[in-house]
């Protein structure tokens, strides 16, 4: 017998390269956050409302993940922010190679904020670190609770949880305490914020949240100028 | 379904390291895969089985050695093991804990035969 002896990680082809991706984005300041949830959760929707308010005091850029097609990122395009889409070709998760590119030209623009919006999927995506500053994960109460329990890397990872479609609690028999408590066991120092992208509710503190980060990440508490206002 | 990737990325590595090593019949791939890594061992198999033929890795075996979840304790120090993917502290209750095992995916070792022994060299 013969062994030898290899010592290297599976995805360290991914890590080196998110790491790349880090040292970029880092080095412009650019804070970037990865955001993730099952398909249906309302990443888009969210994206929709969250971007108008941290694109009035921030630059903002979106990498767009979708396994084909191009709706999600024409329905960014209409907030006039420039949005790069990828199509994975069946890949169910972005990884840092796919976005390296994409990364690349925001480094060479003039950003504050980089958006990766995920490929739709609670599992894949978790493992695969893009190079973000902080990863946020949406469950829409439609799921329900027991998620965190059967999805836990995802939770482990997110730094924040958006509870979204909050509006349709009613009508489900989701529970908030238990899904939050759920999440908190993964993940105790997780950070929750219940949302409507019907009715607007939460996004605020999801922007508020957003903007501590950044803040935390490259000290940069005080905005930036508002960029001049753009077509469309 | 990443399992497919991981696998071409491990013959990948596997031959790469083939290469440069004398070796006879490649027997084993032994990986370490934590309780809370993001991989399927059964799917990374069934991909490896597949990706694998006719490669310098075509018959051996994927060996996966388990790694269970364990944290670290900021506040006692103590290391303990995560039951239900509940982190906290088993000794002290602190919800101030650090994964320590459990997340592993890692390629360690490739068995093969001893190639001396493949050339009928003496021991």
């Amino acid at each position: 017998m013969h062994l030898i002896d290899v010592q290297t990680g599976l995805l360290a082809d991914n890590d080196a390269v998110a790491a790349e991706n880090r040292e970029m984005l880092a080095k412009r300041g650019i804070y970037a956050v990865n955001v993730m949830s099952a398909p249906g959760a309302g990443k888009t929707s969210l994206l929709e409302r969250l971007l108008p308010l941290l694109a009035a005091r921030w630059r903002v850029a979106v990498i767009e993940g979708d396994i084909v097609g191009s709706a999600d990122a024409e329905r960014l395009a209409k907030l006039g922010l420039p949005v790069e889409q990828i199509n994975t070709g069946g890949a169910c998760h972005l990884d840092a190679r796919m976005v390296h590119h994409g990364v690349h030209e925001v480094v060479h623009g003039p950003s504050d904020v980089l958006v990766f919006e995920n490929v739709g999927n609670l599992v894949c995506p978790a493992e695969f670190d893009l190079g973000e500053d902080d990863a946020v994960m949406l469950l829409s109460v439609t799921e329900g609770h027991d998620k965190p329990k059967k999805y836990p890397l995802m939770f482990r990872r997110a730094g924040l949880l958006v509870l979204n479609k909050v509006d349709l609690l009613a009508m489900t028999d989701f529970s908030v305490e238990v899904a939050v408590a759920a999440a908190r066991d993964v993940h105790p120092g997780i950070e929750v914020i219940k949302t409507s992208c019907r009715t607007g509710e939460g996004i605020a503190d999801v922007a508020a949240w957003v903007e501590g980060r950044i803040a935390a990440k490259h000290g940069r508490a005080a905005p930036p100028p508002p960029p001049p206002p753009k077509a469309g | 379904m990443h399992e497919l990737g991981i696998a071409g990325y491990l013959i990948e590595v596997a031959e790469q390291h083939l290469q440069r090593v004398p070796h006879g019949t490649v027997r084993r791939l032994v990986v370490r895969i934590g309780e809370m890594a993001g991989v399927n061992p059964d799917s990374l198999d069934f991909a490896f089985e597949c990706l694998s033929k006719g490669t310098g890795v075509d018959g051996a075996r994927l060996e996966v050695e388990r790694v269970p979840l364990s944290v670290e304790c900021d506040a006692c120090g103590r290391r303990s093991p995560v039951a239900d993917y509940v982190f906290r502290c088993a000794a002290c209750g602190a919800e101030t804990v650090r994964i320590a095992s459990g997340r592993e995916m890692e390629f360690v070792a490739i068995d093969a035969d001893d190639p001396e022994e493949v050339t009928g060299a003496p021991d």
